[in-house]
């Protein structure tokens, strides 16, 4: 503190407070950690992946007072008065969210690396828009890369989580695909 | 789930042993539940980061260790070269307490590096530059013979892998053992390779890898990132954390090779291709070998072959590791706008052609449903548009084996009924937990929820890695034995007490049953159980009925609007039709194919590593430039499982991703009425391609749907 002037943080490690999922969490940390390397390596909170680490790929995506944001582009310190909300806070497996019911409903993943990304997007999508169209739907998950290739499965889990109907494909035509049952 | 089963993709329905059961770990990755090797994250953990060469090829001048070691946090600073032959090459590595620690001791290296004179590409070797060879006296006189002779270069650019984990590995101390959380496609390779570098007997380390993100083909081999890792962790004693950043992983963990691709051949009008020579030559960065394509790749008749004919070409760049089909999107690429651009000479429907030079039965039927669901009718002559959006249709092909390996899959039937499948191999997203548990499920005649699933962890029963095709049809056939044996187990016992014949016992939906009677529900049966009862079911790696005989097809189909002002393709459908033996869960099963088809579209459009040709330096290691498939450019897939006669159960890992780039280029061509000969088909080529007359012909177009009338 310098009496009057702006506080100072840094260059040392600084206490710094988070409110995470409804929690405050404290940890010491240097002023250049950024929210991302706090939820993971101080919070133990490893939802948010690491996995570009310059906002290109929306593995890292949180929500911070329902907006989404790439966490490794921001510093801790910019959040410690605003709410946020990683895919733990979202919804657990004993109380998932009806998104996360859909996404495992419709095989929205495969190795699942990118999923509490793609999550936490669509979730604040949900937010601002309760029964997005397909193409809002690919719009707002635009900023979040799947590499297993799961897109389709992922615009049925959230249509289906805002009440709509899953994309139909064309099918049977009164048969199977090779004229056989099992 | 609660909802009633939608019956999505109703093509696919009741093939599939387990029809409507969803991913077992789905909840847990949806929640953020599941834990990754990347995330074994602990305050007091050492970081290691490698030290690697800034330039295509570079000597080392200085390097101040000193300074690095005097960084507040850092502990070790190792360097074992001054050399490097590769952008991202290493040459040692630095451990510090924490990632700022690591940051700044790099910083403080201040190593500098006098750039040297480097190849960037297969072009840089006069080997590739060099005229087309001569063909053998047998491939040029039946060259000669044909009425036309066409010669065509085709190239596909360096694809890297871009898991979305990187590689590495975490390793904890456990007493005298060593936990070691590794991303990997393959537990027990870590645990045989990581032991050398932690100075341990393979009895003191313990490989935990339950959740993997993201694995296509060069997650085998532990790496240098988990070499230095094991070797911190020796030194320190202390637990280590080694990872590769976003960078290190696109230059330096592998790639699917480049190809240079030259082809002479002779046809006759109506399309016989009489004889042909190819030239390929592989891009392999500094290893020597690994570049091999498929092509041809045996699927279509081209009389008289002068082939292979494959030379690997070095430079400085990284060098290639297995990727989803090693050798076979690049071969099939231009093998199937080869077949396409020899129809469009001829004036030839293409998927006709098609018909006539493969001998296929089974992709036969299969051309038949992918041109009723794409619409092929709808297909208008190659060239034939005018205005700026025009629509393309194209056909690619695929053929694959399935390769096998000793697996074990152990069954733990528990006093409650309720059974616990242990099997040491990955999951890496595949849907492994989720396809054994299905297969005990269904072969016992019990509730998938009755099933838990212990995977991915050395200190179970052993199993392959997940590649080669080779791990769910190996480890299909333990689980079942295990099944069968665990479920005689109950059997013999139930029999026993109530005075019945066993062999006349069946068990449906949890209910053991003798004729239509109910006899005893499962979880009462095994309440007589005084302990939990544990059989392991083997596969020898040998071939069996389970494992099955005979090979996998696939057809896809495409269809793309290319803006012809822009260059700009959109990929608009894809029906992706795969054999698939025995699918085990279905939906999992169509996640594997649309997943082909999505990495395939990404590869024809948008994939492309790019060197500087003055420095070799990777210009795009990264995800901002080197772009792959997102959701706006995602196309509507239709994943069609093809059972036919198949009882074995395949792979449907790696065939998929084969035809689609082949498909997609066709369906441009046919657009544009040019052919685009390297990938990616960006949007330059299009317009370059656009700025070039109309691609030849030889003889006159056959009246539209003449042929497909001649064959009714």
């Amino acid at each position: 503190m310098n009496g009057g002037g702006p506080t100072i943080i840094g260059p040392l490690p600084a206490k710094t407070s988070l409110q995470v999922n409804g929690r405050q969490l404290d940890f010491v940390a240097e002023p250049a950690t950024t929210l991302l390397e706090a939820l993971r390596e101080q919070c133990d909170v490893t939802g948010p992946k690491e996995v570009c680490d310059r906002a290109a790929c929306g593995g890292c995506t949180v929500l911070l007072d329902e907006r989404p944001v790439a966490s490794c582009m921001m510093l801790a310190l910019d959040a410690t008065d605003r709410k946020i909300t990683t895919v733990e806070g979202i919804g657990s497996v004993d109380a998932p969210d009806p998104l996360q019911m859909a996404m495992a409903e419709f095989d929205a993943m495969q190795c699942g690396f990118c999923t509490p990304g793609v999550v936490t997007a669509a979730k604040a999508l949900l937010i601002q828009n309760p029964r997005p169209n397909l193409d809002e739907i690919r719009a707002a998950l635009s900023g979040n890369l799947c590499r297993c290739g799961t897109y389709p499965n992922i615009f049925n889990a959230v249509l289906v989580a805002s009440g709509q109907e899953p994309v139909e494909e064309p099918t049977d035509r009164g048969r199977s695909a090779s004229g056989e049952r099992a | 789930m609660s909802q009633p089963p939608r019956d999505l993709r109703a093509i696919n329905a009741g093939q599939s042993v387990a029809d409507h059961a969803t991913r077992l770990d789905g909840l847990e990755k949806a929640t953020g539940a599941a834990r990754y090797g990347r995330d074994q994250i602990k305050k007091d953990m050492l970081w290691v980061r490698l030290i690697r060469c800034p330039w295509g090829r570079a000597s080392l001048d200085s390097l101040d260790r000193d300074a690095a070691l005097a960084t507040p946090g850092v502990v070790e600073v190792v360097v074992s070269g001054d050399a490097g032959e590769y952008h991202g090459d290493s040459i040692g590595y630095v451990v510090a307490r924490n990632r700022r620690a690591l940051e700044r001791g790099l910083q403080a290296l201040d190593a500098t590096w006098t750039r040297l004179d480097c190849k960037t590409g297969i072009l840089d070797d006069e080997k590739a530059r060099a005229p087309m060879g001569d063909p053998s006296a047998e491939t040029a006189k039946a060259i000669d013979d044909a009425a036309f002779t066409f010669e065509a270069t085709y190239s596909t650019p360096v694809q890297t892998h871009s898991s979305l984990e990187t590689h590495g590995l975490m390793i904890e101390p456990d007493g005298e053992n060593s936990i070691v959380h590794a991303s990997t496609q393959g537990t027990f390779v870590v645990a045989d390779q990581i032991g050398r570098f932690l100075g341990k007997p393979r009895s003191k380390i313990i490989i935990d890898c339950e959740h993997v993100g993201g694995g296509f083909g060069s997650k085998f081999q532990i790496g240098k990132e988990g070499a230095a890792g094991g070797l911190a962790a020796k030194t320190s004693g202390e637990a280590v954390y080694s990872f590769c950043d976003r960078e290190e992983e696109h230059l330096d963990t592998g790639n699917r090779p480049s190809l240079l691709c030259k082809v002479r051949l002779g046809h006759d009008a109506d399309g016989t291709i009489r004889g042909a020579r190819f030239e390929t030559f592989g891009g392999t960065g500094v290893s020597r070998r690994g570049g091999g394509a498929r092509v041809p790749s045996g699927r279509f008749e081209f009389g008289t072959l002068d082939s292979p004919n494959h030379q690997d070409i070095q430079f400085n760049a990284g060098g290639p590791r297995a990727m989803r089909a090693p050798g076979c999107p690049q071969g099939a690429f231009v093998e199937e706008l080869l077949i396409d651009e020899i129809a469009h000479r001829c004036g030839l429907d293409p998927l006709a052609l098609r018909r006539r030079l493969d001998d296929s039965e089974r992709r036969q039927r299969m051309y038949d449903v992918a041109a009723d669901l794409i619409g092929w009718e709808n297909r208008a002559d190659t060239g034939s548009q005018t205005g700026t959006m025009r629509t393309g249709y194209g056909i690619g092909t695929c053929h694959w084996g399935k390769g096998r390996a000793p697996a074990k899959i152990e069954v733990v039937v528990h006093p409650d009924g309720h059974l616990e499948v242990r099997t040491g191999t990955q999951d890496i997203g595949t849907g492994q937990r989720t396809a054994m548990a299905a297969l005990v499920a269904a072969r016992i005649g019990v509730p998938l929820a009755n099933i838990s699933v212990a995977i991915g962890n050395s200190m179970l029963p052993a199993g392959p890695a997940s590649g080669g095709s080779v791990c769910t049809p190996s480890t299909a056939p333990a689980a079942m034995a295990a099944a069968d044996l665990a479920r005689e187990r109950i059997l013999a016992g139930v029999a026993e007490r109530e005075k019945l014949d066993a062999d006349r016992l069946t068990i449906d939906d949890g209910v053991i049953m003798e004729g239509g009677r109910k006899v005893i529900r499962w979880e009462d049966a095994c309440r007589r159980l005084s302990e939990p009862v544990s059989v392991t079911g083997e596969f020898d790696g040998q071939a069996s009925a389970h494992w099955g005989e005979g090979s996998s097809e696939g057809v896809q189909a495409a269809r793309v609007e290319v803006d012809c002002e822009t260059g700009q393709i959109f990929v608009r459908d894809v029906i992706a039709i795969q054999s698939c033996g025995l699918p085990l869960v279905r939906k999992t099963a169509e996640s594997q194919i649309m997943g082909g088809v999505i990495q395939g579209t990404s590869y024809a459009l948008f994939e492309e590593q790019v060197l500087d040709p003055g420095t070799g330096a990777v210009l795009n290691a990264n995800f901002e430039n080197y772009k792959i498939l997102g959701s706006e450019d995602c196309p509507r897939i239709v994943p069609v499982l093809w059972r036919d006669d198949q009882t074995g159960v395949r792979a449907l890992g790696e065939p998929p991703v084969v035809p689609t780039a082949a498909a997609i280029a066709n369906a441009v061509f046919n657009a544009i009425g040019r052919p685009v000969r390297d990938l990616p088909l960006r949007p330059d080529r299009v317009l370059a391609a656009l700025a070039e007359p109309m691609a030849e012909r030889v003889v006159a177009a056959a009246p539209r749907n003449a042929d497909l009338e001649n064959r009714a």
